[in-house]
């Protein structure tokens, strides 16, 4: 067994105060990686003791940890020794050698574990502190300019390093003339007299400016007026008349205007909100709200006045809200039971010969579809079926003309998975046509069917494009992978040659695929733009053009139940959590999320948007209709917006009276969904009856 | 008595004279034994005991995975060699998959380190420092992948070292001192030293050669039929030898280990896919998936001893119990078949015992055998 006295140091410069060097007959690491192979069985009182004990680095240094092991009677102990960094990413270790590299700044350990057999694991470990590289600069929210007397506006600062990495240190807010500007901790800067003024943000030897030209404030009057739905052209006036209901987004503009009667538009308006609702519980959430565009919404009916002020002068405007009541009946009109295996998705369209069809896909089971005669969806009637080689047949599909089907394989027993396309222009004699699985053997969860294509998501990375123009003979054109690292895929949704993929972190990419203007097509997918939303768990998406003349993306989310991670798996009941995140896509160059609808009980699942209506699924927490008419603000939850909740019971599904829905489809009138415990239902919405004395 | 695989050669040997001697005093009968198994399909893990002599048993069924409504397919399990902890592999993820580690007996989950594209078979050395997970990555392209090392103490990755295409079947040597896998795609297999946990050798199963390390992001084709395929690594519990399994070649290739060259070839038919060897190191078992039987072979004649008809069809992992009387095979099932455990006497060469579980039996695991 070798033993040296002295460790080589690596430093690119010598660390601060420290040699290191270890006692004569410390047996370097080196020593285990040579003995290799045999590991020792575990020993009583076996530790590591390691050298040094602490570490202080600089972003580029390199630095040696030596271990050895030794047994209760201070004997070396001829075993190899593991070396482990944590947490992840700010350090190179070298894990059989103890070789550091500090590579980002910031708190860390390197771990050195024995490998003695027979458990215990004895280890020891190493504080490093690697020094974080010093800030490159500071950038302010707000820009120099003009400002006037007696107003107030926050500035925040972001602080950056020579890594690029935005760093948490405490900023230090400072004006050049106390008489013109003040700042406080928290950025908030007021002018009080006129000049010029320079405002500071500093943090650890760096600073940024802002040069402000405070001049009086010209403001004599102000106005505010609002505006629902598509702004008017012309001057603004509010409608005293109009009605507004709870989830209606109205637009306060203030016009501020010096004594010659031109506005001041660079003149930082506030909006504040005064509250009198119908009916309000102790702690319960706040009954509307403004922003600081003056965009309000409300939750609940009630009397609400905006207050838009500038200094010295104030302007405000008091609404009604009255209740939406928009809350419909829900008519059962028929199932079409599937008790012996998990229903997955569905699809529902008019055959060639004028009848409608639906088709459901299972889910876990036998790898079976079944095909309905839902012409009268009172008594659905189940068609045919098939069997394919696969577990799920998660995804079924139709093309436009209605005469193939496509459905999507997971599970196949060689495991080439890939898709499955079937003519179904007679869905009671159905037949496969052909089978395609090259290059998707990690199963297809989800797929679209568009102009001769089927857009086919390769689990986990991509899509990959099918032609079926020959249904006999398809093959690949196209695929596309986002540019990102770590991509993941799990829908995909096309409407007009623009496909819109969700990608659970990713968010939601909207790609050109014929019908964008990028010079996209099925073989030449181009990324238009890209969105994540809060949370980034994007399972589904949902495109909407708005009779307002905006451009929403429903943007769906997919978590699962928490007992998984928290220790008690087994006595949580499963649960889905996550909600629709609503984007407004109508400058794709700017989206903004605006709006969620969020239940509290369960989370979301598919969806389909017609006529200013959202069906959702939301397992466990049934099928939901959402009315979305209208600009979209707020949590649209708590707005009235609810149509209609319905929760499908059946006795001998395959869990019992377990609502757990999984998509929808209106079709014709009739909203189709797929329940997974129980089938195929058809439901009707139906106006609210009322009571007759 | 409570034994774990990967058992050193030493136990092993200690083990074999225990079992003779109590197959001649009787006791055999009182031997239990109980083994993890998943299903891919099900999301599940189910916890089954055999009784020598009498029925297969599920003892728990555990659900795995986050969503409910995604298939997250559990593929590798493997007993940590105290046999205080389990791990699981995750298939599915988002897209990367999961290493799990559970607590044996409580079954609840104690920790859960990211892992690479569809992670496989988990092999963990005696010294229990580490698994070496491999990253099959069956849905992406056909370049080359990697192995993950994870610290079983913290659960913190350690490093992903690239190997080759589609790395699937993997164990460490009894001494832990190499882990060998192979890959499906370009016919490699693949030692990694078990102390530097880097990658030492490559063998080229097809050219009978020492291989290079793959191009990155070079695509590798599916071999046809005629090659290899290798799907699985189990090293003999002597240290001199490797055994691999050619599923497109219906071959099980022995690799020695000092020449670093294939030097026996044991015919296969029916597409071999994973392997155990008896402690002993007299026996090698096999599942040959596309044929749905089970075989085994004498190491040291070569002769095949069984071959045994599974009742579903494409078998899938086999473990052989620490007295080397039993091996337990998972078999997939098609469609909506259930997952099937099934019992082997090794030295009858039948089938003792099965048991149903969820769809898709695959990943086992021994945990322990008790008995006097």
């Amino acid at each position: 067994m070798e033993s040296t006295g002295r460790i080589g140091l690596h430093a690119k410069r010598p660390l601060i105060g420290k040699t290191l060097v270890a006692s004569a007959g410390v047996a370097l690491v080196a020593v285990g990686v040579a003995a290799g192979a045999g590991n020792a069985l575990a020993q009583e009182g076996v530790r590591v003791e390691v050298e040094p004990s602490a570490l202080a680095l600089e972003v580029g240094d390199k630095a040696q940890v030596v271990a050895r092991v030794v047994d209760a009677g201070g004997n070396l102990v001829d075993v190899p020794v593991l070396f482990v960094a944590s947490p992840r990413g700010g350090l190179a270790v070298d894990r059989s050698t103890g070789e550091v590299e500090a590579l980002k700044g910031g708190q860390y350990q390197v771990v050195a574990r024995a490998r003695v057999q027979g458990g215990g694991r004895p280890s020891a470990s190493v504080a490093v502190t690697v020094a974080f590289p010093p800030l490159d600069r500071i950038e302010i929210s707000e820009r120099s300019g003009r400002f006037y007397v007696g107003a107030t506006v926050r500035h925040k600062a972001q602080v950056i390093d020579q890594a690029e990495d935005v760093r948490d240190v405490e900023v230090t807010w400072s004006t050049s003339d106390e008489s013109v500007a003040t700042v406080d901790r928290f950025g908030y800067f007021t002018a009080h007299g006129t000049g010029g003024v320079v405002l500071s943000a500093q943090a650890e030897g760096v600073s940024a400016e802002l040069r402000y030209r405070v001049v009086e404030n010209p403001v004599a009057e102000i106005e505010v007026a609002y505006w629902k739905g598509p702004r008017p052209s012309g001057t603004l006036e509010s409608r005293p008349g109009e009605v507004h209901r709870t989830g209606d987004v109205l637009h306060f503009v203030a016009s501020p205007r010096d004594a010659a009667g031109a506005e001041v538009d660079d003149m930082p308006v506030a909006y504040a909100l005064e509250a009198d609702p119908d009916a309000i519980a102790t702690g319960d959430f706040p009954p509307a709200e403004v922003d600081d565009q003056g965009r309000f919404v409300a939750y609940k009916p009630g009397v609400y006045t905006v207050t838009a002020s500038v200094p010295g002068h104030s302007a405000r405007e008091t609404v009604e809200v009255l209740p939406r009541h928009v809350a419909e009946e829900v008519e059962l009109v028929g199932q079409g039971e599937v008790h012996n295996v998990s229903t997955s998705d569905l699809w529902v369209w008019e055959g060639v010969d004028g009848r409608d069809y639906a088709v459901t896909g299972t889910h876990s089971g036998h790898g079976s579809i079944y095909w309905w005669d839902v012409t009268d969806p009172a008594s659905p009637v189940l068609t045919d079926s098939l069997v394919v080689d696969a577990r799920t047949t998660n995804d079924v599909k139709v093309s436009e003309d209605g005469e193939l089907c496509v459905i999507s394989r997971e599970g196949a027993s060689n495991r080439r998975n890939g898709i499955v396309i079937v003519d179904c222009s007679d869905p009671r004699n159905v037949e496969i046509v052909s089978t395609y699985d090259d290059q998707l053997t990690g199963g297809v969860h989800n797929l679209f069917v568009y102009e001769d294509h089927v857009y086919a998501v390769n689990n986990g990375v991509r899509f990959d494009v099918i032609n079926i123009e020959d249904p006999t003979a398809p093959h690949r054109v196209g695929r596309f992978q986002l540019d990102a690292p770590g991509p993941r895929i799990h829908d995909i949704w096309i409407v007009n040659g623009v496909a819109y993929t969700s990608n659970w972190g990713d968010g939601v990419a909207v790609i050109d695929v014929g019908g964008g203007g990028r010079g996209g097509s099925p073989s030449n997918p181009v990324e238009m733009a890209r969105f994540r939303d809060i949370g980034g768990r994007t399972h589904a998406a949902f495109p909407y053009l708005s009779p307002t003349g905006r451009f929403y993306i429903f943007m769906g989310d997919e978590i699962g139940r928490p007992g998984f991670d928290g220790q008690e798996a087994g006595r949580t009941p499963e649960f889905m959590a996550g909600y629709i995140h609503v984007v407004d896509f109508t400058d794709p160059e700017q989206p903004e999320e605006v709006a969620r609808y969020e239940i509290p009980e369960a989370g979301s699942h598919n969806m389909w948007i017609e006529d200013d209506r959202l069906y959702a699924a939301f397992y466990n927490g049934g099928l939901r209709v959402l009315d979305i008419s209208g600009e979209l603000k707020g949590n649209l939850y708590h707005q009235g917006r609810e149509i209609a909740v319905y929760k499908s019971y059946d006795p001998d599904g395959v869990v019992a009276n377990a609502p757990f829905t999984w998509g929808p489809q209106m079709h014709k009138g009739n909203l189709f969904f797929a329940e997974y415990f129980s089938g195929l239902w058809a439901v009707k919405l139906q106006p609210r009856r009322t009571l007759v004395p | 008595m409570r034994r774990s695989p990967g058992a050193a050669v030493a136990v092993a040997a200690v083990l074999s004279l225990a079992s003779a001697l109590a197959a001649s005093s009787g006791f055999a009968a009182a031997q239990s034994y109980w083994v993890y198994v998943a299903a891919e399909s099900e999301d599940e893990v189910s916890l089954l005991r055999y009784d020598a002599g009498g029925d297969l048993v599920v003892e728990k069924t555990i659900s795995t995975g986050w969503l409910p409504a995604e298939i997250e397919a559990p593929h590798g399990v493997f007993v940590d060699p105290t046999g205080e902890y389990w791990y699981l592999t995750l298939g599915h993820g988002f897209p990367n998959g999961q290493l799990v580690k559970y607590e044996t007996g409580s079954d609840e989950v104690v920790g859960v380190a990211e892992l690479g594209l569809f992670p496989a078979t988990i092999a963990v050395p005696p010294d229990g420092a580490v698994a070496l997970a491999v990253n099959a990555n069956f849905h992406g392209d056909h370049v080359p992948s990697t192995v993950s090392i994870v610290d079983l103490a913290t659960m913190e990755p350690v490093a992903d070292v690239p190997t080759c295409t589609m790395p699937h079947g993997s164990r460490f040597s009894a001494d832990g001192s190499k882990h060998y896998s192979a890959c499906m795609m370009d016919n490699q297999l693949v030692e990694i030293d078990g102390a530097s946990l880097k990658v030492v050798r490559r063998l080229d199963l097809v050219r009978n050669a020492p291989a290079p390390e793959p191009m990155d992001d070079h695509m590798a084709m599916a071999p046809p039929d005629g090659h290899c395929s290798p799907t699985w690594a189990t090293p003999h519990p002597d240290g001199r030898r490797v055994f691999v399994p050619c599923n497109r070649g219906d071959a099980i290739l022995e690799v020695d280990l000092e020449s670093w060259r294939v030097v026996r070839r044991f015919e296969a038919p029916g597409a071999p896919y994973n392997l155990d060897v008896t402690p002993d190191g007299a026996k090698l078992l096999a599942t040959l998936k596309g044929s749905a039987q089970f075989g085994v072979w004498d190491l040291a004649t070569g002769e095949r001893l069984h071959l045994l008809d599974s009742t579903m069809r494409v078998t899938h992992g086999v473990v052989a119990t620490p007295d080397g009387r039993y091996a337990v095979v998972t078999v997939e099932g098609i469609g909506g078949d259930p997952g099937t455990v099934e019992v082997i006497d090794l030295e009858a060469g039948e089938r003792v015992a099965s048991a149903a579980i969820g769809k898709q039996a695959g990943g086992i695991a021994l945990w322990k055998m008790e008995g006097p």
